[in-house]
């Protein structure tokens, strides 16, 4: 008796007040027999915004020239050569838009479909698939690679929120660096199995009195969590996932040895060995944010890891056979303004902006949605986040109209679009 | 028992004379009732008493009469209607016993003008329509919108009477207006059509063909669909007067099982009158396994537990909390008070038949009350020192000594800064700021500073550079939304933000409210670049100097009106800008005089000692999420104001009671209990003062290294000695073991989850803390060792460290049999200090 606080929830107000079916529209029957082909998805994060127009999205307000691709009518800038070969393994939509004029609140939008507010917190897409389609083969069903070191705002709108410690993004270290190692990974040799025994049969004599005297539903989740991580610990196809060392030179190099390179690398490495979802995060540090010098930032840091990180990644999936399984997703927060400012940068701009997206079953070799001839409005197929949201979702098998319920009973949409209305996956892209 | 017993089954049987019931006495409530105006009616409820005291429902069996007929007739069961003007008496009988209540009817033969918001609007509410679900939802449905609980008549007129399509955030229609009534063929209007079912109906039947409210909807619209009466405003009542409170009897209702009780419901109205409403409202359960409600207030009484009866009409809302107890317990034991916290506490516990545990050992307190004052798990030799001191006020004193350690300032500036955000923002923020904005709050602490003007200080925080030491997220102006939502958060425990955008789907918030108050925040100005900008109130708009731009209008704008926002305080007083220089200072004293302001901040106080506030979560103070222990909370808000908002005086009190004090090990009576501290309840220990502990258990202790907010690591370490709870910010110290356990989120709530996490136990088998710590010189093992200490005096010198309580025999001896055994002792006596830091009795606080 007693065990449960009864305050009341929405929910419960919803049910006691015994209003009826709505019942199942169309849409979200069809939604469940859809055919869906992917199993995981990688987030390549172009944290601090690129430039639409000096990217996928050429235009004559940028200083570089398009260039054209293997798909026929199709062009991108001239800073993507790598990816203009490969661009029948993407797709590109045009019409993005979004909203926050600065990174916290973009970035937040962006990882969640949600307008910033304080007196909440909303569940990441990547939480989002990780709940839906949980672990496969004791990996974690969500990562960040490589995770946010300092100010760690941006990391926790990439976290569950409500949904709960399960489904927060495993934080791994930054593969590019020499002394790469994913902590608590593997077991210091002082831990041997005799260790491992001795440590165990302690504990369940040290426990023993309390746990016999103070019940706690705590307690089983404790002891489920360290089962779950004994067997990861002792399994050693968890370990290898995140041994960098069994890739080649090679391939370590065609992806490139910088952090957006490797971290590609280690993100392949994972969906292969059952991760859902991989935010890939080597652009840490607003990287694309280029208030000053955007040309040269764009030409000589930025489109060239993407280029080719990007592009390794296509042709590995390929050739693992990993590509129809895997959906690819390469984005910022934002675009960027069609006029080059004072300081020769390009500032902030979520009205219109451009991503890739590939792999996973979707139909690819294809742009979605036009902007006006400065890459600066919209003309056609506007697409929000919680469109996008719902194209990866329709993809992985999701239904899309979910709503989860907060604790306090505020209902969420999985896929929130504008005006409060649930996101349509971008139809081009499927069929 | 057996009276009891007997009752039951006569209240199933529905034949009371049948039945052993004695009562010892009978009475009617309410005693008398005014009854005016036409068809006016008032519902009574036959209430009988025991031998034992308590009182029980007897309605359904007693026997009602009208002395005089002419004046009043009984037209259901209880429920008496006004027939002329008049003084009568209605009489009840039951069980050998008779009561009396005097009716006074008046003005039986006026008709209240109609009103739209009140004749139209209560069926609209009470037929669910417009619920937050259905068309009071913050879109509406299919285009209709309503008014959650009818609050907005003139808003639902007009969506019904115009017809239109409704958007989020905008006033305008988003279709052709077509009327959702039909005044040339009345019985067509699709109002009537939908919740008949005639037509297509997503929602289903509200209600059947001619019954009372279709034939009251059809009337209206044939007599041309009037809004009539409008005096009092929106939700207007009789003559224009307006609800301003439903009242219930009862307040609260706690019986066993499978019983019966009627709650009767009184409208207050804005004149000072009342009116019966118990059958012009919208009763819900809140969870039908404890408690069912029935259409006219008839609550029956299911399985054990506490739950609610949710009453909607007018635009109000009130609440009925049910208990359901338990199975009387025999020789319910009188359990001694230390202070008015423990008469409240102890007197719900008889009340609901849960017997508290005992007093807890002083070993078991001494660690609770270390941890929970000053952070720390105590020595061994002061555990030992307090567990032998014959001193009967041991406990008093050693709670005025944690009061007054230096450990008690670290700890709860730990405390507040989470609360208070202390922490790197990447945008724009220089650690000095926060450094300064820790310091202000040290300062708060260790002077044990009113926290009235410590939160006037923060919600008014103004100044050169500087303002960062009151409210460090004002150096870069944010929403002057979030602010707001924040500082009524932290300071008066709610959460406005639904409001936001919408009506409040559960508390009377209107969105305008929600702008009404942000408006406070919204001439927030900020001259010049970081870090030499100065931040003041600018509500005047004007020109700053010569050659500096005056500022685009500075304000906040209504979403949906567009139009510039005065502003409003919750109780709908409207400080205009041409009256006040700085209107958040204005705002910090309204509210830091509001009664709302200590009831938050005690019932804080209050959750960090008990796991959970009186209300939880601690900052979602709402009407459906009532206190648990209500005079409680009012009792210590009161106390909180007397002696000038010092936080120490409510510690003291709290530490003191034997509520706090009570073991963890639960009674068979209250095994189950997680709300009504009947038993000390484990609380997961935070990560700093977890990770503290580990270093005072195994003697070893790390330096912290220091990042930058950049996450570039420059390589420096905190002096030796400094511990976790120190740390400003943890962000900018990279760190596994904070990874696993969680830093401190200080962007948005909750602040903090102590929850179990699958990196935590990698961490333990796997970690640096959990397996570097175990041996080394200066560690406690390895000190041991070293004097020759024997396996048993090894063991209980973690224990006592650890667990602030020597070894039981058995413990003892198994575990020294298997120190005993092990190939190599060393390694056998490291596996045991590693398998102690990570048992739960180590890392939570019971």
């Amino acid at each position: 008796m007693f065990q449960t606080t009864r305050t009341l929830s929405r929910r419960d107000y919803l049910r006691a007040g015994s209003l009826g079916f709505f019942g199942l529209d169309l849409a979200r029957a069809l939604a469940a027999a859809s055919p869906a082909k992917a199993k995981s998805c990688i987030l390549i994060w172009l944290e601090g915004g690129p430039a639409q127009m000096d990217t996928f999205d050429p235009k004559p307000n940028s200083s570089f020239r398009p260039i054209a691709t293997n798909v026929a009518g199709i062009q991108v800038s001239e800073l993507l050569p790598q990816l203009a070969k490969r661009m029948d393994r993407l797709a590109l939509i045009r019409s993005m838009s979004s909203f926050g004029d600065d990174h916290p609140q973009a970035v937040h939008y962006a990882a969640t479909g949600h307008l910033h507010n304080p007196a909440m917190q909303f569940p990441s897409l990547g939480s989002i698939v990780g709940k839906e389609k949980g672990p496969r083969n004791g990996m974690p069903a969500y990562a960040i690679v490589p995770k946010f070191e300092g100010g760690r705002q941006y990391e926790d709108y990439f976290r569950s929120a409500f949904l709960g410690a399960d489904y927060d993004p495993m934080l791994v270290p930054d593969p590019a660096k020499g002394n790469f190692e994913v902590p608590d990974m593997g077991l210091p040799k002082s831990v041997t199995t005799a260790a491992i025994d001795s440590r165990q049969e302690f504990r369940k004599i040290i426990e023993q009195e309390y746990r016999a005297r103070v019940a706690s539903a705590e307690h089983s989740k404790v002891d489920s969590f360290q089962k779950k991580a004994l067997e990861m610990l002792l399994t050693p196809g968890v370990r290898e996932a995140f041994d960098l060392s069994k890739e080649s030179d090679k391939t370590r190099d065609t992806y490139g040895r910088d952090s957006v390179g490797q971290s590609l690398l280690l993100a392949r490495r994972m969906v292969e060995a059952g991760t859902r979802f991989v935010t890939a995060a080597g652009y840490h540090g607003s990287s694309w944010d280029t208030h000053s010098d955007n040309d040269r930032l764009h030409r000589d840091r930025l489109t060239p890891p993407l280029d080719r990180g990007l592009s390794a990644l296509l042709d590995d999936l390929v050739a693992r056979g990993l590509y129809d399984e895997t959906i690819v997703i390469a984005m910022g927060e934002f675009g960027r303004t069609p006029h080059i400012n004072p300081g020769l940068g390009r500032d902030h701009w979520p009205k219109c902006w451009s991503l890739a997206i590939g792999g996973g079953g979707l139909r690819v070799g294809q742009a979605v949605g036009k902007s006006d001839e400065r890459a600066a409005n919209v003309i056609d197929r506007k697409t929000s986040i919680g469109d996008l949201f719902a194209t990866v979702y329709k993809a992985m098998g999701i239904d899309w109209h979910q709503e989860y319920m907060t604790p306090v009973g505020r209902p969420i949409k999985i896929a929130n679009s504008f005006e409060d209305s649930t996101g349509e996956p971008v139809r081009e892209l499927f069929g | 028992m057996k009276v009891i017993a007997g009752l039951l089954c006569s209240l199933l049987a529905g034949a009371l004379a049948a039945a052993p019931v004695e009562l010892v006495s009978l009475r009617l409530e309410p005693a008398q009732a005014a009854l005016r105006g036409r068809g006016a009616s008032q519902q009574f409820v036959a209430m009988g008493r025991l031998a034992d005291g308590s009182e029980i429902d007897v309605t359904g069996e007693a026997l009602f009469a009208v002395r005089d007929q002419a004046i009043a007739t009984l037209r259901e069961r209880g429920r008496v209607f006004a027939s002329a003007d008049g003084a009568t008496q209605l009489t009840v009988t039951a069980a050998g016993k008779t009561a009396q209540a005097n009716l006074a009817i008046s003005k039986s033969d006026e008709t209240k003008p109609f009103s739209f918001g009140r004749d139209i609007g209560e069926i609209l509410t009470r037929r669910g329509c417009n619920s937050s679900r259905c068309h009071g939802g913050v879109k509406g449905q299919a285009g209709f919108k309503l008014s959650d609980n009818a609050i907005h008549a003139r808003e639902d007129y007009r969506w019904i009477v115009d017809g239109g399509v409704f958007q989020v955030l905008s006033s305008e229609s988003g279709g052709p207006l077509k009327p959702r009534i039909d005044k040339a063929a009345p019985e067509q209007s699709l109002l009537l059509r939908k919740a008949t079912m005639e037509a297509p109906h997503g929602g289903g039947r509200r209600f059947p063909k001619d019954s009372d409210d279709y034939l009251a909807i059809l009337a209206w619209v044939r007599n041309g669909a009037p809004f009539g009466a409008t005096a009092g405003g929106e939700a207007a009542g009789a003559e224009g007067a307006k609800v301003v409170k439903l009242e219930t009897f009862p307040r609260e209702i706690v019986l066993p099982a499978e019983r019966k009780q009627r709650i009767l419901v009184t409208a207050r109205f804005s004149d000072g009158h009342t009116e019966d409403f118990t059958h012009r409202v919208l009763y819900t359960a809140s969870d039908n396994a404890i408690a069912r409600v029935s259409g006219v207030g008839e609550v029956e009484t299911r399985g054990a537990g506490e739950a609610a009866i949710l009453i909607k009409a007018a635009g109000r809302s009130v609440r009925v909390g049910v208990g359901v107890t338990g199975p009387p317990v025999p020789n319910y034991p009188k359990t001694a008070s230390h202070n008015f916290i423990d008469d409240e506490v102890f007197a719900k516990l008889r009340r609901f038949q849960i017997v508290p545990s005992g007093l807890a050992s002083d070993a078991e307190f001494v660690r609770r009350v270390a941890l929970d004052i000053a952070g720390r798990i105590p020595p061994p030799e002061r555990v030992r020192a307090f567990v032998a001191d014959r001193d009967p006020r041991k406990r008093a004193k050693l709670i005025d000594a944690l009061l007054d350690s230096p450990e008690y300032v670290d700890y709860w500036t730990f405390r507040l800064s989470d609360l208070f955000r202390v922490s790197i923002f990447p945008v724009g923020i220089n650690p000095k700021w926060t450094q300064q904005y820790s310091e202000w709050i040290r300062e708060a602490v260790e002077q044990d500073r009113p926290f009235s003007e410590v939160a006037r200080e923060r919600i008014a925080a103004q100044g050169y550079s500087a303002s960062s030491r009151h409210y460090l997220p004002y150096l870069v102006i944010p929403p002057a939304e979030n602010m707001m939502g924040e500082q009524v958060r932290v300071f008066l425990g709610r959460r406005l933000d639904c409001a936001q955008c919408h009506d409040h789907p559960y508390e009377e918030w209107t969105q305008d409210q929600f702008w009404g108050l942000t408006a406070f925040f919204g001439p927030m100005f900020k001259l010049g670049g970081n870090p030499d900008s100065v931040i003041f109130d600018f509500p005047q708009g004007k020109e700053v100097a010569a050659d500096v731009p005056t500022p685009t209008p500075l304000g906040v704008f209504h979403p949906r009106t567009k139009q510039k926002v005065q502003p409003m305080l919750l109780d709908g007083k409207v400080l205009p800008f041409e009256k006040t220089e700085f209107p958040r200072a204005e705002l910090a004293t309204w509210m830091t005089a509001h009664p709302y302001f200590a009831e938050a901040a005690v019932n804080r106080l209050w959750s960090n000692f008990f796991g959970r506030g009186l209300v939880n979560p601690v900052d979602d103070f709402r009407s459906t999420n009532p206190p648990s222990h209500p005079e409680l909370l009012a009792k210590l808000a009161a106390e909180f104001t007397r002696g000038g908002f010092r936080s120490k005086n409510i510690i003291r009190l709290i530490a003191n009671s034997r509520a706090y004090q009570l073991a963890s090990t639960p009674t068979p009576s209250n095994t189950a209990d997680r709300i009504n501290y009947s038993h000390a309840l484990p609380r997961a220990l935070d990560a700093e003062i977890l990770l503290d502990a580990i270093g005072d258990v195994t003697g070893v202790r790390d330096r912290h290294t220091v990042g930058t907010n950049r996450g570039e690591w420059r390589g420096g370490k905190t002096p030796l000695g400094t511990r976790a709870v120190e740390l400003k910010e943890s962000d900018i110290y990279p760190s596994p073991f904070f990874d696993a356990y969680g830093r401190p989120n200080r962007y948005s709530v909750p602040e903090r989850d102590v929850s179990p996490k699958l990196a935590q136990a990698l961490h333990q088998w796997a970690g640096t803390t959990y397996n570097n710590r175990l041996w080394g010189p200066g560690s406690r093992a390895q000190r041991l060792v070293e004097i020759g200490a024997p396996n048993v005096r090894i063991v209980e010198e973690f224990y006592m460290a650890a667990f602030a309580r020597p070894p039981s025999a058995a413990e003892s001896a198994a575990l020294d049999k298997i120190i005993t055994a092990a190939p190599q002792r060393e390694q056998a006596i490291q596996d045991m200090v590693w398998a102690i830091i990570n048992s739960r009795e180590f890392a939570e606080n019971h």
